[in-house]
């Protein structure tokens, strides 16, 4: 039997799965000449998360190391690239590829010392380095402190892209582009050896895979794809404080990678826009039919109706613990095991 | 004698244990090497000196002439030693195809950007990919693993897992192999192939061996030379005939 | 000023020392990292401010009262949380307390808002006692001797009562202790509910000298851990020797070098320790066998 062994690696493998991909690609080529603003802005954030959530997909999903501090590389990311294009002006683009490696530099320098760290050790010394990026970024003058920075309007040589539908341009296409070739790098000897790691470490040893190099490499490009989205993350929004980076939000990027489901391309990309669109729902969660107002009364009768958008946090939690409960392989194992289901229906 | 691999009073203590205690052996290259006792003999212990998962308190360890005591592992399995585990180490949540993949991690170049850019056949990482994936095919032919191929190793039964981790440190081309304890947990029948396995690997592929087995009669019916241990020391070593018989050995297997 | 800089390094030291504890004792137990710790903290004090402004209790009904909800607040963590989890890998129960800690968070949020609340303790943090040059003010007295009664009982009631002997055959052999007759369940739960309720003493202790706000203990929880890690997760003593350390050695830095950024030093002695010594100062590492 002659096989082809690039089938094994290839992005579509079948005429239905090319189709598909073509349809998407289409549908995220014409949505910014129907949609509205409002979700143009949901996109954009959706499009920032989804880089940050295959970025740490890559560290935690395929690797098996953890890390509770990536909101510190989107911050490096997003303050890196405002301060080159507003004190140096630095063309965007290049300012944004600058971002992300210093990002991934810092990831790889925070790599060494988790090369001899473990489950919770790890995690707490990313903790450790989410919450110490924040506060040298409040107590700087040059990052404005506590108020934070204005980011000045997005350019790409004589174009002005500062709209949103601009924006929608660069994230999307970036999200698309980061999207493939984590794809690519993971089917490829890489991710192989950052899978074979995950799995069984003393193996992947004998098979000749350095740990030392692997792991501080997996966090080099997981940092990487977090700086880029941090950017990005500065335009779509216009403005940036230390407090958007805090702790919990670390928290949010590891709920988009766990709801995806880990080890998975497609599943952070489901996570990041699920728990996306359940943030910017609960932030307007009065206006929303039947739950709204019910949640208002509860709130106005037992809680406070102003903290009411904090539902976003009980119900991402919920997500979190349910996964772990129920479906340890998160959404794309929901997917899965529905399309099982359909195959072998009515049986 | 060409020995490709030698031991020189290689000693470990765990505490004031002696795991191993001056244990010194030569392998003559092409042979079939066993070593063999009871639990607890020292016998994981020095496979994982050899390897470098451990480092030896005192001895050397000597691959084709050139010293690799205490190297890390990824080192010696760079010298050309590959290696089996007692309880599988196998990637439980790759397929069949991805492990024995990570076999030819060594002999494949292909870095993070070139693998990112993997777009098309013709790009560097796709035609390695497809070359190295051909290659693997033969090690799926002779250890008869097609069925297995694209499975995860979680779905697959016990047996095929031995094999594939044997096939796994075939794929890296090793000139010596280490196999701990190979056919634990099999049924007469795959024993049977994996004798006639590792006979052909030895043969076909001029594969050194050396392997920790509890199996006598498999011992017997292979070995060029077996090595006996007890508490971490040596006490007999010889043709399989002549360490069967040794009244150490006897006296450490029947108590 | 170096005497007055230790005895403040003592007083932050007691309350990280508590955080690490409180994290220690769940570790030990059920190789959990709570990462939940300091919201449950937060809610019990909380709880104990609703006691105190709103009902105009006594203040020692509303310490009571929080320790009680602190208790149910671990109980219901291991008991329809961590117990439930299927495959309980270190990632999986770390990734459960997170999701806790989110709930939580979201709830202390959306009952009493973001603005920042002042529990008033009994103990002033303004007069001070004086002796020599030096001053300590009531709380900070107070928070020293406190944590030190409260880590004894601790102590004491591992060494020397059933439920103590339960916990430490629980944190040596899981099973073991299982087929000896101990409920090993309900001693998880226990560990659970001892862990929440020190660190709820630790959370009464640290909101009259910041502000009661949902955030409030993310600095101590990650003290608490360096605490842990300087001492060694697995090691009691190992903890709270580690939490005064890192009390001190903060305040030094915050004294001679810098105030600004006196809370990277947790993050710099996560960081040092676990390069020069993983296990901590008094734990054990332990190394898988293949």
């Amino acid at each position: 039997m002659k096989r082809d062994y690039f089938d094994d690696v290839r992005l579509a493998r079948t005429g239905a799965a090319r189709l598909w991909l073509a349809i998407l690609f289409v549908a995220l080529a014409v949505t910014p000449f129907l949609a509205s603003p409002f979700l143009l802005y949901t996109l954009n954030l959706m499009a920032v998360n989804v880089i940050v959530a295959i970025g740490l997909n890559i560290l935690v999903g395929y690797t098996g190391q953890i890390s509770l501090g990536h909101a510190g590389f989107v911050a490096i990311g997003a303050y890196t690239s405002v301060l080159l294009v507003s004190r140096l002006g630095v063309p965007f683009p290049i300012a944004l590829l600058a971002a992300g490696f210093l990002s991934a530099s810092i990831g790889f320098l925070l790599g060494l010392p988790a090369l001899r760290l473990e489950g919770p050790y790890l995690a707490i010394a990313t903790l450790g380095f989410g919450m110490a990026t924040t506060v040298v970024i409040g107590r700087t003058a040059l990052f404005g402190g506590h108020m934070g920075l204005v980011v000045p309007p997005v350019r790409i040589g004589p174009l002005d892209l500062s709209s949103d539908r601009g924006i929608y341009a660069i994230t999307v296409s970036t999200a698309v582009i980061l999207a493939l070739m984590a794809r690519n790098l993971m089917r490829s000897r890489t991710g192989r050896a950052f899978q074979a790691i995950r799995d069984s470490d003393i193996a992947a040893q004998m098979a000749g895979v350095d740990l030392a190099r692997y792991k501080t490499l997996s966090f080099a490009i997981s940092a990487f794809y977090a700086g880029i989205a941090g950017g990005l993350w500065a335009i779509v929004l216009g403005f940036i404080n230390p407090g958007m980076f805090n702790f919990i939000v670390s928290v949010l990027f590891l709920a988009m990678v766990v709801a995806g489901g880990l080890g998975t391309i497609a599943g952070p990309i489901a996570g990041a826009i699920l728990i996306t669109f359940l943030n910017l729902q609960a932030a307007k969660v009065q206006t929303l039919p039947l739950i709204g107002p019910l949640l208002e009364g509860f709130s106005r009768q037992f809680m406070t109706v102003g903290g009411l958008p904090n539902v976003t946090w009980i119900l991402t939690g919920l997500i979190l613990i349910l996964i772990v409960v129920l479906e340890p392989m998160g959404l794309y194992g929901l997917w899965i095991r529905t399309k099982i289901y359909w195959k072998t229906w009515p049986f | 004698m060409d020995p490709i691999f030698a031991v020189e009073s290689l000693t470990r203590r765990f505490g004031g244990l002696s795991a191993l205690d001056d244990v010194g052996f030569n392998v003559a290259r092409g042979s079939i090497f066993s070593i063999i006792g009871p639990n607890g003999a020292g016998k994981s212990t020095l496979f994982n000196c050899i390897c470098g998962v451990y480092r030896p308190d005192h001895g050397r360890v000597v691959f084709e002439g050139r010293e690799i005591t205490g190297q890390k592992p990824n080192r010696v399995a760079r010298h050309g030693i590959g290696r089996t585990f007692q309880n599988l180490e196998l990637f439980r949540n790759m397929t069949t195809m991805e492990n024995l993949m990570l076999g030819r991690h060594m002999h494949m170049r292909s870095g993070v950007w070139s693998g990112a850019m993997m777009f098309r056949r013709q790009s560097r990482a796709g035609l390695e990919e497809v070359a190295q994936r051909e290659r693997v095919e033969h090690i799926i032919d002779l250890l008869g693993l097609h069925a297995a191929r694209d499975r995860f190793i979680w779905q697959l039964p016990y047996g095929t897992q031995k094999l594939i981790e044997l096939g796994r440190a075939l794929a890296a081309e090793p000139r010596l192999l280490l196999l701990d304890e190979p056919a634990a947990g099999m049924n007469l029948e795959e024993r049977h192939d994996l004798v006639f396995w590792i006979r052909d690997i030895r043969d076909e592929l001029g594969v050194t061996i050396l392997m920790i087995e509890h199996n006598m009669q498999m011992v017997m019916s292979i070995s060029d030379h077996v090595l006996a241990l007890d508490f971490g020391r040596m006490i007999a070593s010889g043709t399989p005939r002549e360490v069967a018989e040794h009244p150490d050995v006897v006296r450490a297997y029947l108590g | 000023m170096l005497e007055q800089v230790l005895i403040s390094g003592l007083a932050y030291g007691s309350i990280y020392a508590l955080m690490g504890l409180a994290m220690a004792i769940v570790y030990k137990t059920s190789s959990v990292a709570n990462f939940a710790q300091g919201e449950m903290a937060t809610i019990s004090t909380y709880v104990a401010w609703v006691i105190l402004v709103s009902h105009g209790a006594p203040f020692h009904f509303a310490f009571a009262g929080a320790l009680a909800v602190a208790a149910a607040i671990g109980i219901v963590l291991e008991f329809a949380f961590v117990r439930r989890a299927k495959q309980p890998t270190v990632l999986n129960l770390m990734i459960i307390t997170l999701g806790f800690q989110m709930i939580l968070y979201g709830f202390a949020g959306w009952r009493w808002g973001a603005d920042q609340k002042r529990l008033q303790l009994p103990i002033s943090d303004r007069e001070v006692f004086r002796f020599g040059e030096n001053t300590i003010s009531h709380l900070s007295l107070a928070t020293i001797l406190i944590a030190a009664v409260l880590m004894l009982a601790v102590y004491l009631f591992f060494q020397f009562t059933r439920w103590g002997t339960a916990l430490r055959a629980t944190q040596q052999n899981r099973n073991a202790a299982r087929i000896h007759g101990v409920p090993v369940n309900r001693v998880m739960a226990g560990a659970f509910a001892l862990s929440a309720m020190v660190g709820a003493v630790a959370g009464m202790l640290v909101a009259p000298v910041t502000t009661l706000d949902p955030t409030m203990m993310w600095d101590p929880l990650l003290k608490g851990f360096a605490a842990a890690v300087l001492g060694g997760l697995t090691s009691l003593p190992g903890v709270i020797i580690g939490g005064y350390l890192l009390g001190i050695i903060e305040n030094l830095f915050g004294a001679y070098i810098s105030v600004e950024f006196k809370s990277v030093v947790a993050f710099a002695i996560i960081v040092i320790v676990l390069c020069v010594r993983p296990s901590g100062l008094m734990g054990r590492h332990y190394v898988r066998k293949v």
